[in-house]
């Protein structure tokens, strides 16, 4: 158990040449869009990502507020700064492509925007945390708790405005052997997230136990 | 039910105190009145086709504002007064001091909103604000002034039970409440448009409000736990986790 | 890679009759004239033009992608040692205590 963010990290470590090579070799040229639509490959497992570890971030900022578990809260933490990092990546290539493509990075669809707004929700979420007053841990994780049940309802919001992003049926209408080269990067990207998350959770439980114990070995006050 | 009196008692009791001096109304409605003006000094140039798109947008940006400015200064006063850690203490139902503050930021959202879409519709005539429908308008203001508070309210009480740092207050409110800030603003817009499917979007705000009340309410004793006079000391801010 | 097709040349299908000496015809050429190069090199030019951009596209999302990632692992990596040293730190003090 103790080895598995390794495995992991080994596992993507070897993946990410074969996505790459499967991705710029081995694949077929989109019709419409041409070369740029390969940022694609990455684009979509990092939005599937950053949403996936918000929802999980929600969930443990529950069980930490419910169970006052320590380690609910350690991988809330971490899930939200994946969450940000995935989300930053996301927000980044998005633009990029799109102004390969159409010419304009900012679309202004519901769908950039609203993965705008949950990537500033987690932001907060971890700007709380860091600056916030005494104990913001729970404030921070009522904060996780709404973004996450965000990620439905902005999703929906998607459906009652016009929107210029890609339909959700881009993915579903993919060619077989697209899809296939998106997996190979989902599952690359994937276990590298986990890793990290996996990593990063460890970090947070171990100083969340070194804060204890650091009040714990402070000798005892002189009585006056 | 002793829930509802309590709630009923602290809002009579935190309209009571406003009704002395009318700080909170005053300032709102002034800012109100400021944005309005802004408004319409940065968007005069916007031939009536956009301003009519640029409205509701508006509008909504205008509550966001003037809410974050409330809720800051509900939760100040007391935090000034030292009243809310006596709140706290207090032996009340803690849903009950959520409801009563929501129910005065309700309050004074509202009579903001009162001053600001005549405003919005006097200064953007093309918008035809005042041909909309009066019903379908006051209510599409008043479930968007809900949802707002709802979430607000919590965050806000949660900042307020620690010693300063309010400026995290506008970092947690404007992301939060963008669910509720889109679908006002896509209400509105039908509204203004004329389009069929009003009442519909409405429904769905009403059943967000329900929800992010049911949330908020829910999650308020948890994150007040610890606050008050008998808060856990921080712990200690060594290796940063 | 842009393969230009050339125009296939009409098949020698004069030569029908077996014991007609008369000489091959000569093979019409089809679009060397001057507009149709022309057009044809405004498209190499704009498809050029579009590989090198998307090529750009493409280095700068991954680059930005692997530089996120390698940052993050960096301060994954500067905390652990930090945690590693308050450790051992916390372990001295409490071992000369006894």
């Amino acid at each position: 158990m103790k080895y598995v963010p390794h495995a992991l990290l080994a596992l993507s470590a070897v993946l990410f040449p074969y996505c790459v090579q499967r991705v710029f070799l081995a694949t077929p040229i989109e019709s419409q869009m041409g070369t740029a639509q390969k940022i694609f490959y990455f684009h979509v497992p990092l939005a599937w990502i950053c949403m996936l570890f918000a929802v999980v971030c929600g969930i443990a900022a529950g069980v930490q507020l419910r169970r006052r578990s320590d380690r609910a809260e350690a991988l809330a933490l971490a899930a939200g700064e994946m969450t940000v990092l995935a989300g930053l990546g996301v927000l980044i290539t998005g633009p990029i492509w799109g102004d390969a493509t159409w010419g304009t990075p900012w679309t202004g669809d519901a769908r950039q925007t609203s993965t705008a707004l949950l990537w500033l929700v987690f932001v907060a979420y971890l700007l709380v945390r860091t600056y916030g007053p005494a104990n913001a841990e729970r404030l921070a994780a009522a904060l996780a708790i709404f973004g996450a049940i965000n990620v439905p309802i902005i999703y929906y919001a998607v459906k009652i405005w016009k929107t210029t992003h890609p339909q959700t049926g881009v993915v579903g209408s993919l060619p077989q052997d697209m899809w296939n080269t998106l997996w190979v990067c989902l599952l690359a990207l994937l276990s590298l997230a986990i890793a990290l998350v996996w990593i990063r959770a460890g970090q947070a439980r171990l100083a969340i136990a070194l804060d204890r114990a650091w009040i714990d070995a402070e000798p005892e006050p002189a009585p006056a | 039910m002793r829930l509802w009196r309590q709630t009923w008692l602290l809002a009579r009791n935190d309209l009571r105190q406003e009704a002395r001096q009318l700080e909170l109304v005053m300032t709102a409605g002034f800012f109100t009145l400021v944005m309005v003006v802004l408004f319409a000094v940065a968007f005069f140039s916007l031939d009536d086709d956009a301003q009519a798109k640029a409205v509701p947008g508006m509008l909504w940006l205008g509550v966001a504002f003037v809410g974050a400015l409330t809720l800051t200064r509900v939760f100040g006063r007391e935090r000034e007064a030292n009243t809310f850690n006596a709140l706290l203490a207090a032996p009340v139902d803690r849903l009950a001091i959520y409801l009563s503050k929501l129910v005065v930021t309700v309050l004074v959202l509202a009579l903001c909103s009162a001053l600001m879409v005549p405003g919005l519709g006097s200064v953007f005539p093309a918008a035809g604000i005042f041909d909309a429908d009066p019903v379908a308008l006051v209510s599409l203001v008043l479930l968007g002034c809900i949802g707002y508070a709802a979430v607000g309210t919590l965050f806000a009480a949660g900042l307020a039970s620690a010693a300063g740092k309010n400026v995290l207050l506008s970092v947690i409110l404007y992301p939060l409440t963008t669910p509720v800030l889109l679908f006002a603003l896509v209400a509105t817009q039908r509204l203004l448009e004329g389009h069929a499917e009003l009442w519909s979007v409405l429904a769905q705000m009403l059943a967000l409000d329900v929800a992010l009340v049911g949330v908020g309410a829910w999650l308020f004793e948890s994150v007040l736990v610890g606050a008050g006079p008998r808060a856990n000391p921080a712990r200690s801010p060594r290796v940063s986790s | 890679m842009l393969i230009l097709d050339q125009p296939e040349a009409p098949s020698p299908a004069t030569a029908t009759s077996a014991g007609e000496a008369s000489p091959p015809a000569t093979q019409k050429v089809e679009g060397r004239d001057r507009e149709t190069v022309r057009l044809k090199r405004e498209y190499e030019a704009e498809v050029e033009n579009k590989v090198a951009s998307d090529y750009s596209h493409i280095v700068w999302a991954y680059g930005i992608i692997w530089a996120l990632f390698a940052i993050y692992g960096v301060l994954l990596w500067r905390r652990s040692s930090a945690q590693q040293t308050d450790l051992d730190e916390l372990g001295n003090q409490l071992d000369k205590r006894g």
